[in-house]
């Protein structure tokens, strides 16, 4: 919606504004997968180990040898499994991939992923990940780039990160006038909006363009200007140089609302 | 009202609530005072009303994809579930798990038919074919029936259960995440549990060791076929949401149905930790034969009792409730 780079999935709030929120890609997602297992995998690996430091110094027999091998594989699941659904609880839906990558889990309402939800959508990695590492798949396939897990849990991975700050998105670029004159009041103003201009400002400060397109350009504006405006035909602002009638028109909007 | 004059007059409160969301910590706003929290809520309410204007008005402008961003950063931090906190676990093994237990009946019904048909089709398979015993049954097992030593002195115990305990929680985990796949692993491993069970009770009624057998299986298989029941169940309540939707869409169905069983899930689990110190410690012990029946029963009685009786009764009042008129004073 707002952003043409994302796909992106509408909410609407209890206040029935809109927000869109940027679905995280397939890309961004393996991405943070493999920042994650960096941690995982060694953390896993030491978990391991200190199951085995233990077994090595208690037990006692063949038969408990046995029993703590087996024990140590099913463990190092547990921690290799049990490092996302920790992470992702405790930081409220960040692995430190995640968050890495600028991304992060909330339910498809828009509203955090709670405790519930995490659990549905790590207890289901085990299937996503096992079984062909299905959840690729579905994620390619899926519209919304959800896996199994997150479709059991209600929940998506969105772009959390700011695409545009405030001090970029305040300071458009400059306005160059050549006659920064408003000159006198132009009659049927009360005709243009703030849509026509922001598109007139739009015009003014666009410093690349040559001197027969913006000469094309600002009669093509000036003559729908004239019309919105509804001059009579003998109006002395029909006299005036497209460009001209542009800047003032411009100007005299901008004073109007200030 | 032209972008400038909007952007010069409102940039204040955007900034509030930029600097606002920074201070979260971990997703939350925990840490905040009641009146921080008011003003994020009015910053967060006046900023998405700016967000509406600026998509009328604006549509094309930078700002409002800026102030899109920024009440999606801020929204969730404010509109969430119900917190989760330690003090949750008492009430939820109290009433919420028997509760979600009896709701979840029919799924649990069905999953128990699916064990007994898997027990009942072993026990007629080595019924039907004795001679194929030795290919059903580990012959381990009968030589240690025949010496008398069924099933005693395993060493180690702590990481026998240890064992035990993380075997049985990944195979009732497997049980409820196998409901994505329709269900359709869940379905396999209660069968197969079934007929494991089936082969070798009806091998050892063959050889005459039926009391020595149960004695080992019941005081820990009670709770443990139990929680794999339960598991299964809502392996299958998942399952029959995407299969048979309703009037939800299917993902819908599956979200509503999901985190209520993965709740009954974790909490049945949970009892495996009991289940596994059971299996390690009193069922391979010298007790008498007698004593561990009546263990298995006593497990038996404490468990239904407290999964069909508990949390029965009007529910206790919520902090808030909407949706009930206002007690006349008496």
């Amino acid at each position: 919606m707002e952003s043409g780079q994302f796909d992106t999935i509408s909410v609407r709030t209890s206040d029935n504004v809109t927000l869109g929120y940027n679905i995280a890609g397939l890309g961004s997602r393996l991405v943070a997968q493999i920042l994650d297992n960096l941690l995982a995998i060694p953390l896993t690996l030491i978990a391991v180990l200190l199951y085995g430091a233990i077994a090595s110094v208690f037990v006692t027999s063949a038969e408990g040898a046995t029993f703590a091998d087996a024990g140590a594989g099913f463990f190092a699941g547990f921690a290799y499994f049990g490092y996302f659904f920790v992470a992702e609880a405790v930081t409220g839906g960040k692995t430190p991939g995640k968050s890495a990558m600028g991304l992060r889990v909330i339910r498809v309402d828009g509203s955090a992923a709670d405790f519930g939800a995490l659990a549905v959508r790590n207890v289901i990695r085990v299937i996503d990940v096992v079984v062909v590492l299905i959840g690729i798949v579905v994620m390619f396939f899926q519209p919304q780039t959800r896996r199994l897990g997150d479709l059991g849990a209600g929940t998506i991975v969105v772009r959390d990160r700011a695409t545009v700050t405030l001090a970029s998105a305040v300071a458009p670029p400059p306005v160059m006038l050549r006659t920064p004159d408003a000159g006198p009041p132009i009659d049927g103003l009360d005709h243009i909006g703030s849509f026509e201009h922001d598109a007139l400002r739009v015009f003014l400060s666009r410093p690349g363009l040559s001197q027969k397109l913006r000469a094309d350009l600002a009669a093509d504006i000036a003559r729908r200007l004239l019309d919105r405006l509804g001059l009579p035909p003998g109006a002395p602002e029909r006299l005036w140089p497209p460009e001209l009638l542009i800047e003032r028109v411009y100007l005299q909007l901008d004073q109007r609302h200030r | 009202m032209t972008l400038d004059v909007f952007i010069a007059e409102r940039q204040g409160r955007w900034a509030a609530l930029e600097a606002a969301i920074k201070t979260a910590k971990r997703g939350r706003l925990r840490n905040q005072s009641a009146s921080d929290i008011e003003r994020f809520g009015l910053l967060l309410r006046q900023t998405s009303s700016d967000l509406a204007i600026a998509r009328r008005d604006h549509p094309d402008a930078p700002i409002t994809e800026y102030l899109n961003t920024l009440c999606a950063r801020a929204h969730p931090l404010l509109y969430r579930g119900r917190a989760w906190r330690l003090g949750a676990i008492g009430p939820f093994f109290a009433t919420a798990l028997p509760r979600s237990f009896r709701a979840a009946g029919p799924y649990i019904v069905a999953s128990l038919t699916l064990l007994l048909i898997g027990f009942i089709a072993g026990w007629v398979a080595v019924d039907v074919r004795p001679d194929l015993r030795a290919s059903l049954v580990p012959p381990s097992l009968f030589d240690e029936m025949a010496r008398g030593q069924i099933g005693t002195g395993v060493q180690d115990v702590p990481f026998a259960a240890a064992f035990i305990i993380q075997n049985n929680i990944r195979v009732a985990l497997i049980c409820f995440a196998g409901g994505m796949l329709l269900g359709i692993p869940t379905a396999f491993v209660l069968l197969s549990n079934g007929w494991m069970l089936g082969t070798v009770a009806a091998a050892v009624r063959l050889g005459g060791y039926d009391v020595q057998f149960w004695s080992l299986i019941v005081p820990h298989g009670v709770l443990e076929l139990s929680v794999i029941v339960i598991s299964g169940g809502t392996g299958l309540m998942l399952g029959d949401a995407i299969l048979r939707p309703r009037q939800l869409r299917r993902a819908d169905a599956l979200a509503r149905v999901a985190v209520r069983a993965v709740l009954l899930v974790l909490g049945a689990a949970s009892l495996l930790i009991i289940a596994g110190t059971l299996e390690a410690f009193v069922s391979p012990s010298g007790l008498p034969d007698g004593v561990k029946l009546a263990v298995g029963a006593a497990v038996g009685v404490l468990l239904y009792s407290w999964l069909l009786l508990a949390g029965r009764g009007p529910r206790r009042r919520r902090m808030f409730r909407f949706d009930r008129p206002a007690e006349t004073p008496a």
